[in-house]
């Protein structure tokens, strides 16, 4: 396992930003860096030199970061498919839309937070393809539309993607210099993974806690 | 029917909330950031502002406070729509004076449901 491999003498982890504890750091031997995995759902924003890798099949990654600090990070989501969902599709509130602006907004507020500026965002996107056997909805293109549409609506330009396809891909992204690195995957494992988050999305419930004072 | 000032510096979240405020019969007035919000605050006087936290020019935190200082905004309802769900900013948020915390992801349904109960 090369994830288990220590970082060579000398070198030390990057610092995690608060709320990023949960995931999972290690030094990446193949791209001699150290890196952050996220999973479906996830998403994760640095401020060091450390890379943000994940496997995506379906599902689209946003990396964005401030061009200028090199602040940055990258999600990883697709849409919830609701039961009956077809015509609550149309509108701005469906529970699709709601998800994946949470997504978007969540990487994108983080990154803000720990620095960067909106006016200096650089957007890369990555996924989407059609990898799902026996789906005979193009899930992975509906991924990246509402990524698309997304961006365009909040006036962030796309500088580059690697997008659709049929393999999934592994995305390794470094937000310090904004390349973005993509390997292609073969086997089930990434689609099934895709299967057991898309299941769990589907049946939760889109929201937040209120609090009143 | 009340009127609302929605403050979100996304696009997509105002749509979304302008689109359910409006379907449930509400007035909606809209602002990308604090200090457009405070001036349309000062222009007329709305029954509810609902405001994100992190924003360009003017955070929805020191918009609360600001608007606290005006006399027509000293009872308003303010809440706060946003990302943020430690309760550090939450206590911020109580004592900038806001009204109540609304975790995103945004939900139509809840978001009624709280704007008729601080508006009895």
């Amino acid at each position: 396992m090369q994830h288990l491999v220590r970082a060579p003498d000398g070198l030390q982890q990057p610092p995690v930003l608060r709320g990023f504890e949960h995931i999972r750091r290690y030094w990446d031997r193949a791209n001699h860096t150290f890196a952050a995995k996220i999973l479906p759902g996830e998403f994760y924003v640095t401020r060091s030199d450390e890379a943000v890798i994940t496997a995506l099949g379906s599902c689209v990654s946003a990396c964005i970061r401030d061009r200028v600090s090199g602040i940055g990070g990258m999600n990883h989501f697709m849409l919830p498919e609701v039961a009956g969902g077809a015509s609550d599709d149309a509108v701005c509130t469906s529970t699709a839309a709601r998800y994946g602006s949470f997504a978007m907004e969540q990487l994108i507020n983080e990154i803000i937070k720990a620095g960067g500026r909106r006016e200096n965002l650089e957007v890369k996107l990555a996924g989407g393809g059609r990898v799902i056997a026996n789906m005979t909805a193009d899930i992975g293109g509906k991924n990246i539309r509402f990524a698309e549409e997304y961006l365009h609506n909040e006036g962030l330009e796309i500088s580059g993607s690697c997008l659709g396809g049929t393999s999934p891909r592994r995305v390794v992204y470094f937000p310090a210099t904004g390349k973005v690195r993509v390997k292609k995957l073969g086997g089930q494992a990434v689609a099934n993974e895709e299967r057991v988050y898309q299941d769990r999305i589907s049946h939760q419930k889109i929201e937040g806690d209120v609090e009143l004072f | 029917m009340a009127t609302i000032l929605a403050v979100d510096d996304s696009n997509s979240m105002r749509q979304m909330v302008s689109f359910t405020l409006k379907q449930a019969g509400h007035d909606v007035t809209e602002a990308a950031d604090g200090v457009e919000a405070l001036e349309l605050a000062k222009k007329s006087s709305f029954n509810l502002v609902i405001s994100d936290v992190n924003m360009p020019k003017m955070d929805g935190l020191t918009l609360i406070k600001q608007l606290r200082t005006l006399p027509s905004y000293k009872f308003t309802p303010l809440l706060m729509l946003t990302t943020e769900s430690g309760s550090d900013k939450k206590q911020e948020g109580k004592a900038a004076g806001a009204t109540g915390w609304i975790v995103k992801p945004f939900n139509p349904d809840q978001l009624l449901s709280t704007v008729n109960r601080v508006l009895g």
